[in-house]
């Protein structure tokens, strides 16, 4: 039998793929891949089962691919879609369409979490079961194998019975867990979809020839019955899905039902289940069924149309306890979905007599956002069933300390079969560590007998990011789809991973334990802590120890260690011959990288070669030998809350927090990334005050805040360490006197180096020595952590005493600090400017993307508060609704400052009259002394208020800081402002309103991995423009200027900050909507990003991103309303295209096309530029509001 | 009128007048017009070595790592399947060239290390190379490297592109030799067919504001013709390899010099930069009536008429010439 190793989406999108001839897709975690996949397929001309390449189309949200899917069946086309979560929610209102006109239709779901108090990219049901009201078919997978399966089934079905289909698998468990199967052949799945299914579905298309009309609008006389009639497809849609399960097994060997029942045949405890759980469950009834207990589970695979004797047939009569798991929570409700239709189906045959008894039925919640569900919760599950007074609705998987709701799990308890061999690597984003475990799964997968699973675990971080991958390989199919909790085999990619969590506490007795060290193998066992050599000593496990990253760095690799500790972990684990497994692993060195080319392949060889020598085993003494204990997390000074919560969630260990730890709404602190200190950089800039020449352009870059300049009083600092110098400030008038500072945060840089890069500062006998050089961090952290903390108390000069041009602005305290960005981010600087100028006064209305993971992801979350206690307010609801959200909160906070307003009006006859006037004098945010002024009239305000009795004072007093004027600011990608948000963005800026827009432009889809959007640029190459992307970026701040009345403009604050900080001033300053449109460098762009200032400096002089702005005020003025700050073309677009990846990629695939597509982005540069420069002459007469009368008075009379 | 009919490595060429390794390789229409302006042959601009390998160690690093570091992101492009980083580009070029251009198309390497890297010139072979021009460009820095270590290095670079492959090589070198006729033996002793003389370094100016070095290219002058006039007045003769002028020849009187000292092609570079395809047509005629107008049936015929062996006053291509040179100085002020 042919098997292959893949993961859960592509096994799923391949049978998609085959058996669809239109796929309309939006990308979303975790079923972007599906529809990435299938994009890939098209651009390399893979054929359906029926010859054709299937068309692939990405909409501009998954509302669009919905509305495309539904245009396409009527069209009388077969085809598919690939989504999940909210993506899901958008694509309801046609899914009740096409499932309302009974049309074939099946569609994949990955499923994930709904946001409700927070937004989760990981799996439970509550997505799907938002969508059990639609009419579609519900159909569950709970193995790549059965999604695999499930999924052609699913296609077959819908042709049969017209009702459509949604299967759904588990996300990242399912979609992501790699493992052995049997794949499905073209002649398999042509067997099980017949032609006269598809010829049915295209007799009842639309078409001129036979036209019908659908769609009516329908009165009270004639909806209800039309409902009605639907009912028979629902029916019969049971018997159709049995059949097309029972041609499956002809056609397969595999048998799936409706409900698949696995147990004791006379099982007097069940529980009953759909998706990953389930097998899960079934591993856990067997192992039970072994020690001879009674026990049983059921697998629902169809949940929706709930097949109630089918159901009642699958279940044994001797049952007399029931637990029905739901994976979501609907609160409020009498029980989740499944309960209810288990419960309804059973009381139903009792009641007719179909039943002589009814079992006790509990129903539980488990794993939501895949909180890991275990054989010992599974155990825990049937041990309730047992007591005597169980609880009716319970959890699991958690510590319910408030409601009491959850089961008490047993931790310990591990059921894994000996025979299944459990490995467990930490590895680093990076390092290649999770690249080399899928190859290592697909050399035992297919080149041995063994079955073999891989689940991989990332952070939330996008720089420094941990990963954890655990694989299984044993002699039988693997159903654990949990984490392994015992492994034998531990392998530590990153040193200083045994500073921070406990990475040893998952090795088993006698396991082995493989650590990537920089220190000779004579001294490492010396140089771990007393808490990784207890680990060690008490599991008698055997250390081998590696140099990795000289290995990988001798062999040209730049410190890349995957495919060294991979040939360690053959060695070591003793799975395939020493021999044969290298042979392996060359060989999918070859074929991964072969198409890179041979230099590529022959340095990763070498490293391969070059390994064994230097794998070292370390003896492991009887006893603990250190003294040293592993550093504490979080500093001592660290908030309660940090302590206690935050600490645990950066340890790895936040599921052991109860359910009392947590917020009850979704409201956690900000401040939390500084106690976070990740020390993820080798090398980290270190200031020469000799040289500095005080321009801050390194502060200004930072993407992570890490590098600060601050002034300060000398007297401030008499108390200094002796580490820290400081030299006056001599480069701004206004800020003589002053002392200056150029302080590294050297736990929290990523080591990206922008900061050297652009520091123009140069030592004149040894040029190479700037004023910031690259340092290694282990010569320096410590002095300049005692730096950090003796800076960070030094007290502010007053805000309004630092000037607000771009040199200077940087001195402003950020309220943005060591976010878990992208070494080298463009968009980071511009939030921090942002908070710098209005930190204190600011809300932010955030859309998904990677600046609300960045800005927003737990455990820590980088907007911080100044002196004060004052700082950014930040809330992120959906990706789309970004605009429409800020929109709101300006409303809303207007409405509060009238009312604290009429409330003051109120009372202005007691009040002292200076008090009066100083809360209504004129006051806008970017006017320091006014703000501070106002903030002091504040204070006096509720001194004053104390005094007076009454409820109005009382609200006024609650209400008074809204006398202060806010900023609110609206943050998102291009993938929001271009295509999902655009509507609400568009309606934000025509509504007047005094919001703000910044765009953080990547101009591509990086948070989800670089899907084109509308602001991708010609001759670009990204996922779903495989080729080079043919049409012009969108030019949205032309539609924005059309209205007339929304300040707009474009920047590059890389290159251009002195212009880029003029434009965020004075859409502040604008009394009215404004967008800013800001270029931000990504790696999604495939260059190395230390050149981004270089870079967009070309982007800039190219004209593939002119910068202007538009300020509707000149027009008062007398003036054009646009200005262009980049006049001149002065490079070719292509000195600009040639240096990033993503359009050298079309190059090297194509280089007439690129050619082609270079000349056209220089023309269409051209035209733009003409068509700017044209406007940018543009002069308005002044309003006059009577000539205006006048002209309007006349129209009238025409 | 003179015939510029000639033969550069075996190859025959309707003239003398070739377009040099240059970024024009990229611009197919640029290059027609070069050929139909004259052009004997087009030479592309370097496959260079440090440049595969810099752009597949940068695609490794910065596209390849990270795929798979993020739960969200799995990659941030399609597929890599469907592009490499090699030499296909250029390998495509060159077949297109072949089609469309007519006259013959060297291709060109630029490599020092005799490792994996000197298989490129069998795929420029099969790729329907004409000819190969070797361009050796090679640093030193380090005080160990005697002269004689860097040379034998050379050789053997030679030897093993020339063992690849049975289309002729010719080799590109720099104008510093302590020994250049002794090397250009080595040269021939391993297999080459011509020299191309010299290669114009990337030499990087030094930017006084920004104390940095300046990496713009400064295009060649006539100035710089006579080292090449020199150096091949001294081979011609005492060499079996053909030799080209590189560097510095912007008129026809230039070109002339060239042939006269001993060249059989003229490599054309800066000056089509500077003024266009139109160059080729410019020179063809200005050399055709200065040879004419001395009175030269054929190339062949002044190929080598000044060269050392040749020219009535030896001694001043050799040491003489600075002796008189110092000499003769103060009279002439």
């Amino acid at each position: 039998m042919e098997f292959r190793t893949l993961d859960g989406n592509e096994a799923v999108a391949s049978v998609a793929y085959r058996l669809s001839e239109t796929i309309a897709i939006y990308p979303i975690t975790p079923a972007s891949v599906m529809g990435e996949h299938a994009d890939d397929w098209a651009a390399l001309g893979k054929t359906n089962v029926w010859g054709q390449v299937p068309g692939v189309v990405e909409m501009q949200s998954e509302a669009g691919a919905a509305g495309a899917m539904h245009g396409a069946l009527q069209a009388g086309s077969l085809v598919t879609t690939f989504t999940a979560s909210q993506g899901l929610l958008l694509m309801l209102p046609n899914l009740y369409k096409i499932a309302g006109e009974l049309t074939p239709f099946c569609m994949h779901v990955a499923a994930r979490s709904l946001a409700t108090h927070a937004l989760s990219i990981f799996c439970d049901h509550s997505d799907v079961m938002s969508a059990r009201g639609t009419g579609f078919a519900l159909l569950a997978s709970g193995s790549v194998q059965e999604a695999q399966d499930m999924a052609a089934i699913g296609h077959a079905v819908t042709l049969e019975s017209r009702v459509p289909v949604m299967h759904f698998f588990d996300g990242f468990r399912t979609s992501h867990e790699i493992a052995k199967i049997v794949p499905l052949r073209d002649d398999e799945l042509k067997a099980l979809v017949p032609y006269q299914g598809i010829e049915a579905h295209r007799n009842r298309r639309m078409t001129p020839d036979h036209p019908v009309l659908r769609g009516t609008s329908q009165n009270p006389d004639a909806f209800f019955q039309s409902r009605e009639a639907a009912n028979r497809f629902y029916q019969a849609f049971p018997d159709h899905l049995e059949a097309v399960m029972s041609r499956f097994a002809d056609v397969t060997g595999r048998q799936y039902k409706l409900f698949d029942y696995v147990g004791h045949p006379e099982a007097e405890r069940v529980l009953i289940l759909m998706g990953s759980g389930a097998e899960c469950a079934h591993e856990t009834v067997e192992w039970l069924m072994a020690k001879g207990e009674k026990v049983g589970v059921l697998k629902v695979r169809l949940f929706r149309p709930f097949a109630t004797e089918r159901f009642l047939k699958a279940l044994p009569d001797t049952v007399q306890h029931l637990a029905v798991l739901d994976r979501t929570k609907e609160p409020g409700a009498q029980g989740e979905p499944l309960l209810l239709e288990v419960s309804g189906a059973l009381m139903e045959a009792f009641s007719r007599g179909d039943r002589p008894n009814l079992p006790r039925v509990i129903g539980g919640c488990y794993g939501l956002s895949s909180r890991e569900f275990t054989p010992a919760m599974v155990c825990a599950v049937f041990e309730q069933l047992q007591e005597p007074a169980p609880k009716t609705r319970f959890t699991v998987g958690v510590r319910d300390d408030v409601t009491h709701l959850s089961l008490e799990v047993d931790s310990e308890l591990d059921i894994e079969s000996p025979e299944t061999r459990r490995a467990l690597f930490f590895g680093l984003g990076a390092d290649g560590t999770v690249s080399s475990n899928k190859a290592s799964i697909k050399i035992l997968g297919e080149g041995t007998d063994l079955f073999a699973q891989g689940h991989f675990v990332y952070d939330s971080k996008k720089s420094g990011a941990t990963t954890v991958s655990h694989l299984r390989f044993g002699p039988h199919p693997i159903r654990s789809s949990y984490q392994i909790s015992q492994a034998q085999f531990v392998a530590v990619h990153a040193p200083q991973f045994l500073e921070k969590f406990d990475v040893l506490e998952h090795a088993a007795p006698g396991a082995t334990v493989l650590l990537n060290v920089p220190w000779p193998a004579e001294q490492a066992w010396d140089q771990l802590s007393v808490e990784a050599q207890r680990v060690l000593v008490e599991r008698k496990a055997r250390l081998f120890v590696i140099d990795a990253a000289s290995v990988a760095e001798q062999a040209g690799l730049d410190r890349r260690i995957n495919t060294v500790m991979q040939v360690c972990f053959f060695a070591l684990a003793d799975i395939l011959p020493r021999d044969e497994a290298i042979a392996h692993i060359k060989e999918s060195i070859r074929q991964t990288w072969g198409r890179r080319g041979p230099e590529v392949v022959r340095r990763n060889v070498e490293a391969v070669d070059s390994a064994l020598d230097n794998l070292h085993e370390v003896p492991v003494p009887g006893s603990v030998t250190a003294t040293r204990t592993r550093p504490p997390r979080v500093p001592e000074h660290a908030p309660d809350f940090v302590q206690k919560v935050t600490r645990l969630l950066m340890d790895g260990q936040g599921d052991k927090l109860p359910v009392s730890a947590f917020p009850v709404d979704g409201t956690w602190p900000t401040g939390t990334s500084q106690y976070e200190k990740r020390a993820i950089a080798q090398e980290i800039p270190i200031w020469e005050s000799d040289l500095c020449v005080q321009c801050n352009f390194c502060t200004m870059i930072c993407p992570h805040t890490a590098i600060i300049s601050k002034v300060f009083e000398p007297d401030s600092a008499k108390d200094a360490p002796d580490s820290f110098l400081a030299v006056p400030e001599t480069h701004t008038p206004e800020l003589e006197g002053l002392d200056y500072r150029v302080q590294v945060a050297p736990e929290d840089c990523t080591g990206c180096g922008l900061c050297v890069e652009v520091c123009p500062a140069k030592d004149r006998t040894q040029p190479k020595r700037k004023a910031i050089n690259m340092r290694p961090v282990g010569e320096h952290v410590d002095d300049e952590a005692t730096n950090l903390a003796f800076l960070r108390n030094l007290p502010d000069v007053p805000r309004d005493r630092i000037p607000r041009d771009f040199k200077s602005l940087p001195l402003l305290i950020p309220l943005f600090e060591y976010s878990g960005a992208c070494a080298g981010c463009g968009e980071t600087p511009y939030i921090r400017l942002l908070t710098q100028l209005l930190g204190d006064r600011l809300m932010i209305a955030n859309a998904t993307g990677c600046s609300s993971i960045y800005g927003g992801n737990l455990p820590t979350t980088p907007y911080t508060v100044n002196a004060d206690g004052r700082g950014p307010t930040w809330n992120n609801s959906l990706f789309e609704d970004a605009a429409e959200l800020g929109l709101g909160m300006r409303m809303g906070l207007g409405k509060l400052a009238g009312r604290a307003r009429q409330l003051l009006e109120d009372m202005k006859a007691p009040l002292p009259v200076e008090l009066y006037q100083a809360l209504t004098s004129p006051c806008v945010t970017l006017d320091e002394s006014a703000m501070a002024a106002r903030r002091a009239a504040v204070v006096q305000l509720r001194n004053w208020l104390e005094s007076q009795q009454g409820s109005e004072a009382q609200e006024l007093d609650n209400l008074a800081d809204e006398l202060c004027p806010k900023s609110v600011w609206v943050i998102g990608g291009d993938g929001w402002a271009y295509d999902i948000g655009y509507g609400g963005l568009d309606h934000a800026l025509a509504s007047g309103q005094n919001i703000k827009l910044l765009v953080l432009d990547t101009e591509v889809y990086s948070n989800t991995g670089g899907q084109q959007s509308k602001a991708t640029p010609m001759g670009a190459v990204a996922k779903f423009a495989a080729a080079g992307k043919e049409t012009r970026k969108k030019d949205l701040g032309l539609l924005a200027m059309s209205y007339g009345h929304v300040y707009v403009a474009q920047i590059a604050i890389q290159s251009h900050s002195n212009q880029a900080t003029k434009a965020l001033q004075e859409a502040e300053s604008f009394d009215g909507p404004a967008l800013i449109i800001a270029h931000s460098p990504c790696i999604a762009h495939g260059y190395d990003l230390v050149h981004s200032p270089a870079q967009q400096k070309r982007a800039v002089d190219s004209w593939a991103w002119p910068l202007y702005r538009f300020d509707p005020r000149r027009i008062e003025e007398g003036l054009p309303p646009l200005q262009l700050d980049s006049v001149r073309q002065k490079v070719p677009m292509k000195a600009y295209m040639q240096e990033e990846a993503r359009f050298r990629m079309l190059e090297l695939r194509d280089p007439q096309r690129y050619e082609l597509l270079v000349a056209n982005a220089s023309d269409a540069a051209k035209e733009q530029r003409e068509l700017y420069m044209q406007l940018a002459g543009i002069h308005f007469e002044p309003h006059d509001p009577v000539n205006e009368k006048t002209a309007g008075d006349g129209e009238r009379h025409d | 009128m003179t015939d510029l009919i000639t033969r550069w490595l075996g190859l025959e060429l309707k003239s003398p007048l070739v377009l040099g390794a240059s970024p024009l390789t990229d611009e197919l229409d640029t290059l027609k017009a070069c050929v139909q302006a004259g052009a004997g042959a087009v030479v592309m601009h370097s496959l260079f070595e440090e440049q595969l390998v810099a752009e597949q160690m940068a695609a490794h690093k910065f596209i390849d790592s990270r795929i798979n570091m993020d739960a969200e992101a799995r990659s941030f492009f399609p597929e890599s399947e469907i592009f490499e980083m090699g030499s296909g580009s250029y390998l495509q070029r060159l077949q297109q060239l072949k089609t469309e251009l007519g006259v013959p198309v060297i291709a060109s390497l630029n490599g020092i290390s005799p490792g994996g890297w000197t298989q490129h010139a069998r795929e420029l072979e099969q790729a329907g190379a004409d000819a190969i021009e070797l361009n050796l460009y090679d640093l030193a820095t380090d005080a160990g490297d005697t002269a004689d270590t860097l040379e034998q290095r050379q050789l053997a670079v030679i030897r093993s592109v020339v063992e690849q492959v049975s289309v002729p090589v010719s080799v590109k070198l720099s104008p510093f030799y302590s020994a250049l006729p002794a090397f250009v033996a080595g040269v021939e002793a391993a297999g080459a067919r011509g020299l191309v003389l010299f290669n114009r370094f990337y030499q990087p100016d030094i930017d006084l504001e920004q104390l940095a070095l300046s990496r713009e290219v400064v295009l060649s002058t006539s100035a710089e013709l006579p080292l090449r006039l020199h150096a091949m007045a001294r081979l011609y003769n005492r060499t079996g390899l053909d030799m080209a002028a590189s560097g510095g020849v912007h008129t026809g009187d230039d070109a002339a010099k060239a042939i006269l000292s001993g060249a059989t092609v003229v490599q054309l570079v800066s000056t089509v930069l500077q003024h266009g395809p139109a160059a080729f047509e410019r020179l063809g005629g200005e050399l055709t009536t200065r040879l004419a107008s001395i009175g030269y049936q054929s190339l062949q015929e002044a190929r080598g008429a000044l060269s050392l062996d040749n020219v009535p006053d030896a001694g001043t291509w050799e040491r003489l010439n600075y002796a008189r040179l110092l000499h003769g100085w103060p009279s002439s002020l």
